[in-house]
């Protein structure tokens, strides 16, 4: 019966990035390479920040929250930007146009993170007898994330591949995406400093996509109309 | 030139998906809420008859009291702690051979020996009356289920609490419902080879003048082997380690009077260990048969050690001759002499033996039967029936005092010092206290420690244990001629492993649970499907979608 459960949350982790790549006319254009290609990239650039934080961070021997441990962790946050930057520019892709272009890197950027992130613990874990909520908190969560990852992508394809855009609007798409960018930061902070729950920090995650998704969308909706 | 394409893209990405999921399956990781060691109940055949709890694997969901009598429980474990449990229900529940999934039964904690700051102050004396006859019921009956014992503990405490909270919904926890699930997973018990017996003797031998024949012998013997309901736990601090430990005690006073050739008595003293003492004492039966007819002529009387330990104001010595018996008023009259100097008394307890009848309730009656003169001293005042008071799950450290048993070494070594040298009537005190032949509390503590840490039913005590080899060193540290003798029980016990486990207790959420989180999932994945279709193609497509046989239908036609 725990198998019942591991396909449940397996679907409620996964399911989205299937139906987001169907339901959109990303299936019509067939932009499924361009979604490997960024899953891909995802990996070597987690690599390389696993390396920065395994040289940078010293292990922590207090719980505490520690102000220039979470700085560093900040900076190396923004390899994650570094390596969306490249996929979104540096990577060949077919003629596909810039709308569906920053959907299919951000599908592929959020599912190699979700499987990275989530695939291990959901397999090993929630096979068990034991029940926990946890797996259903980490699925909420990779919802949350893959709404972040379209977000930060359609900012970031605005800023990186868009080059007339209005004036008063560059800072607000620099500020916006410099807070996705560290909302992994932001929740870590949360859930340390303030000591959240999970399921507080989880609903806090869902919300804040949500209103980022909407201000992304305004501002890249506002950067279409002199085209 | 799109197919092999995505083709490619697809079995790249599905090698890795494989190779992902085989690398994570090889890890291992504990997946239960807690893990508990819980002590099987004792599984054995007596003349073919088959005792105990015959199963040892166990995995069903946990409830607790109280339980609607007609409940079936057959396919639910039932943890109690032992003072709710009431035992008519229990002795109905086994007589009229009920199914139930599997017993779990509580100890509380003082019981054990890692009793820490947990458990209410318990009436020991409540818990020593119920668990006797909660043993006495087990141990008799045949349970075609798997019946454990644990320790109370605060993870016990939350998970009875939880199922008493579901109970008072009346909602049995079952696979659909939610609840606990406890899980033993063992193999099923093996029979065990017959067990082997090791009965040790150590001699101090008298001082010889010269050309006089053989010296008399006076034997001093305890039986150092258990059974109870948990084999691993029974540990019987008082029947009969706190014989074990006196008899050492008397070794070590004596090996100090008989080190040096001046203090030598003119008896020789035989200590005997046996084993097998549950089993009618059948390992004294066989260290006696094993004897030259002349030693076990010569010995003229024996002293044998049970329970020592609970005792206050009233040492029982019990004999198989009549009291008038001009040897045992002699022993007697030696015994209530130095009791009376010490500030107790002790009793005569007559119990004639019935050579037909296979019962030896106490180990003097093995020697009557050999016809040497013995009696048992014993803090117990009648004798047990079989397979009681041989160390069950009340006699643990606590059961036995170490004060108790240093006046019995006390009592026994200056009767038997006054005999051997001739004080007899004399007012005298040759192991006083704080002198260098006085009773050394520490090493009775200290042996006494061990024996409750040492659970010693015959079946599953090796020859190679660690602990027959203490036993054999320290005898050998204070007696000469160190001799151990390994036999085979005879009779009709067949005993079963499998006596300890570890349980694990899942909380798990249900059938329903699942179905419920599969509807909503489903719910929650189409309505996003139809938002993203609308929102980026139209609400004209999505409704295409359901079309497409009609569209497809109209334009071939």
């Amino acid at each position: 019966m725990t198998l019942f459960h591991f396909v449940n949350c397996a679907l409620l982790t996964f399911g989205p990035h299937v139906v987001y790549y169907s339901a959109t006319p990303l299936s019509e254009y067939d932009t499924l390479g361009t979604s490997i290609k960024a899953a891909v990239v995802y990996l070597l650039t987690a690599l390389i920040k696993l390396v920065c934080l395994a040289t940078f961070l010293k292990v922590p021997e207090n719980e505490g929250f520690d102000p220039y441990q979470e700085v560093m962790k900040v900076l190396i946050g923004l390899v994650d930007v570094a390596g969306l930057y490249f996929a979104l520019t540096q990577l060949t892709h077919r003629n596909i146009s810039q709308n569906h272009k920053f959907q299919a890197v951000g599908l592929g950027w959020a599912f190699a993170d979700s499987v990275l992130h989530r695939l291990a613990p959901l397999w090993i874990g929630a096979r068990g007898l034991e029940f926990t909520w946890e797996f259903i908190f980490q699925g909420l969560e990779a919802n949350a994330n893959l709404v972040m990852t379209l977000s930060l992508a359609a900012l970031g394809s605005l800023m990186w591949l868009r080059k007339n855009k209005p004036r008063t609007l560059i800072p607000i798409i620099y500020a916006c995406a410099f807070l996705l960018a560290t909302m992994p930061s932001i929740t870590s902070y949360l859930r340390k400093a303030l000591e959240w729950q999970t399921r507080e920090v989880v609903g806090f995650e869902i919300f804040s996509s949500l209103v980022m998704a909407f201000f992304s969308w305004q501002l890249f909706s506002a950067c279409q109309r002199p085209l | 030139m799109a197919a092999p394409a995505t083709t490619e893209a697809f079995s790249l990405s599905y090698s890795m998906f494989s190779l992902l999921l085989i690398l994570f399956a090889c890890v291992e990781l504990g997946d239960a809420a807690s893990a508990v060691h819980v002590y099987r109940l004792i599984q054995y055949d007596l003349a073919g008859v088959p005792l105990g709890s015959r199963i040892s694997h166990l995995n069903h969901h946990a409830t607790s009291l109280p339980i609607d009598p007609n409940a079936d429980l057959s396919r639910s474990a039932l943890v109690v702690p032992l003072l709710d449990l009431d035992l008519s229900f229990l002795r109905d529940y086994i007589t009229k051979k009920k199914p139930l999934g599997g017993l779990v039964i509580l100890l509380p904690q003082k019981l054990s020996n890692k009793f820490g700051d947990f458990g209410k102050h318990v009436d020991l004396s409540r818990v020593k009356s119920v668990l006797n006859e909660l043993e006495d019921l087990l141990v008799h009956a045949e349970l075609p289920y798997p019946v454990y014992f644990a320790y109370e503990s605060s993870t016990f405490d939350s998970l009875l609490g939880d199922i008493r909270g579901k109970n008072f919904s009346s909602q049995p926890a079952t696979s659909t419902n939610g609840g606990y699930k406890l899980v033993i997973s063992t193999s099923e018990a093996k029979k065990l080879s017959p067990p082997t017996i090791s009965n040790f003797q150590g001699w101090l031998p008298g001082q010889k003048d010269g050309d006089s024949e053989q010296l008399p012998t006076i034997a001093i013997v305890a039986s150092y082997d258990t059974f109870g309901a948990a084999p691993s736990l029974s540990v019987g601090s008082d029947s009969n380690g706190s014989g074990v430990a006196a008899l050492l005690e008397i070794a070590r006073l004596f090996s100090r009077l008989y080190s040096n050739p001046k203090t030598r008595g003119k008896y020789n003293l035989l200590f005997g260990l046996t084993s097998g003492g549950p089993y009618n004492y059948n390992g004294t039966q066989k260290w006696l048969r094993s004897f030259d007819q002349r030693v076990r002529e010569s010995i003229d009387y024996a002293i044998c050690l049970n329970s020592v330990g609970s005792w206050d104001n009233d040492l029982w010595m019990h004999v198989s001759k009549p009291p008038e018996n001009v040897y045992i008023k002699e022993i007697y009259d030696g015994f209530s002499e130095v009791a009376q100097d010490m500030g107790f008394s002790i009793n005569v307890k007559h119990k004639k033996i019935n050579i037909s009848n296979p019962r030896v309730a106490w180990e003097h009656e093995q020697f009557s039967r050999f016809r040497v003169t013995a009696l048992t001293l014993s803090g117990l005042s009648a004798a047990p029936e079989f397979l009681q008071s041989t160390g069950n799950l009340h006699d643990t450290r606590k059961s036995a005092d170490e004060k108790a048993i240093a006046r019995t070494v006390k009592l026994v070594a200056e009767s038997l010092a006054r005999q051997i040298y001739g004080h007899k009537g004399k007012k005298i005190d040759i192991f006083a206290d704080g002198s260098s032949l006085a009773v050394n509390s520490h090493h009775i503590r200290s042996w006494l420690d061990l024996l409750s840490r040492t659970p010693r039913v015959a079946p599953f005590l090796s020859k190679n244990n660690p602990f027959i080899a203490a036993l054999k060193k320290e005898l050998s540290d204070h007696t000469v001629e160190v001799h151990v003798q390994n036999e085979v029980l005879d009779g009709a016990f067949t005993f079963y492993d499998s006596t300890e486990a570890t349980l694990n207790i899942y909380q798990v959420a249900g059938v329903t649970f699942d179905f419920l989180f599969l509807m909503v999932l489903g719910s929650y994945l189409i309505v996003l499907f139809s938002f993203l279709v609308i929102t980026t193609r139209g609400l004209d497509d999505l409704i295409n979608i359901f079309r497409r046989p009609a569209v497809r239908k109209s334009k071939s036609a």
